[in-house]
């Protein structure tokens, strides 16, 4: 309790913010890239056109059906970029956050099958800056530690601050 | 006054010049076609279709094969036949597979027979057959006529050095478009060229992707 309580302050505290808004920086950045790279492919906007690229992505997980697929490369990237948006402002920080981490969580569920059934494919995350299932898997832990560190902090933090008002 | 052995000289090297350039061209035509025509040869369709589908292909991999026999039917049968799609092989032979490199000889071979359709089926049909064993040729010998496989085995033979520059052309072209595995996939529309996501591409979603194209 008085551990939590300390964390809380931490997170309140000039350090402790300026971590959370570098955590928020980073994080926030790496998905609007995320969306970017999906939407911008080899030079030119395919705005039209990247719900069809993006499901044969994500199609060659061999893990949904072509329904789920579609419906995913229609908005993953525009999710992408709210929950990335909204995290670098720092709005709903505790939601946006965990929202990110449970995204992150299903993303490294697909790195990891793919990975262990070895398929050959790109992962497809950063559109054709993207790399082996594998070497994903790694970038996505580090943002995975990120990204828990971040949804602690804000409700830690978010606590703190609601104790200070009582 | 020149003499008659002179003037003979003179005529000799005067229809030398002439007629040089002529053999040379002639010469030239012999051997470039059957690269230029390879190209060709290799593709599937009307040049002037509205789409072009490129495919770098390795015949040895497994996922090309998976490629060839759920989409590749599809669309030669969908979208090539109605004239809607251009399908171009690029040979790209990967050294990790032992024979993939004379499996797109073989092919070539074929193509400058006019025969390539048959022998891209029968080497991804087969390459459970051919892949340990090597035995590309018994694998075409027993898909194609023998008068068919006679022309292949004499443009193998005779034209092997031209054959294997058109593969090497191939993938001098595919490594400039930083093509790392097979097959990778472009599709060109409008004069915008778009590479595929790696992986089995799965045929109803390119099948919307080209339908949302020719509507565009």
């Amino acid at each position: 309790m008085a551990a939590a309580r300390s964390a809380a302050n931490f997170f309140n505290t000039g350090k402790g913010r300026y971590l959370l808004l570098a955590a928020r920086l980073i994080l926030g950045g790496v998905f609007l890239y995320a969306a970017y790279a999906k939407l911008h492919l080899d030079g030119q906007w395919h705005l039209g056109d990247y719900n069809f690229l993006f499901a044969l992505a994500i199609d060659s997980y061999q893990m949904l059906p072509l329904w789920l697929v579609r419906w995913m490369a229609l908005i993953l990237p525009w999710l992408e970029i709210a929950l990335g948006a909204l995290l670098i402002l720092g709005v709903g920080l505790r939601w946006v956050s965990l929202a990110m981490s449970a995204l992150l969580l299903v993303f490294m569920i697909a790195l990891a099958r793919a990975a262990l059934l070895h398929l050959e494919i790109n992962c497809g995350c950063f559109g054709y800056g993207s790399v082996t299932p594998r070497t994903e898997l790694l970038h996505d832990s580090v943002f995975m530690g990120l990204s828990l560190a971040l949804t602690a902090g804000a409700f830690l933090s978010y606590r703190a601050r609601r104790a200070q008002r009582l | 006054m020149k003499s008659a052995g002179t003037r003979t000289i003179l005529f000799v090297a005067l229809c030398a010049a002439l007629l040089l350039p002529a053999w040379a061209a002639r010469a030239a035509a012999q051997t470039k076609p059957l690269i230029g025509n390879l190209s060709a040869a290799k593709s599937l369709g009307s040049p002037s279709a509205p789409i072009t589908i490129e495919v770098f292909a390795d015949f040895q991999c497994p996922q090309c094969r998976l490629f060839y026999l759920t989409t590749t039917q599809q669309l030669l049968d969908n979208y090539v036949s109605t004239g809607k799609v251009y399908l171009v092989h690029h040979d790209f032979p990967l050294n990790m597979h032992s024979h993939s490199h004379e499996a797109a000889e073989w092919a070539n071979a074929a193509a400058a027979a006019g025969k390539f359709e048959a022998a891209e089926k029968a080497l991804y049909e087969q390459q459970d057959t051919w892949g340990p064993t090597g035995q590309i040729e018994q694998v075409l010998a027993a898909a194609l006529s023998p008068a068919d496989m006679k022309k292949i085995r004499e443009i193998h033979t005779t034209q092997l050095a031209a054959i294997d520059a058109s593969i090497e052309a191939d993938m001098a072209l595919g490594n400039s478009r930083n093509v790392n595995g097979t097959p990778t996939i472009f599709v060109t529309h409008r004069g915008q060229r778009t590479m595929l996501p790696q992986g089995g591409v799965n045929y109803d979603l390119l099948k919307q992707y080209l339908d949302y194209l020719l509507q565009h």
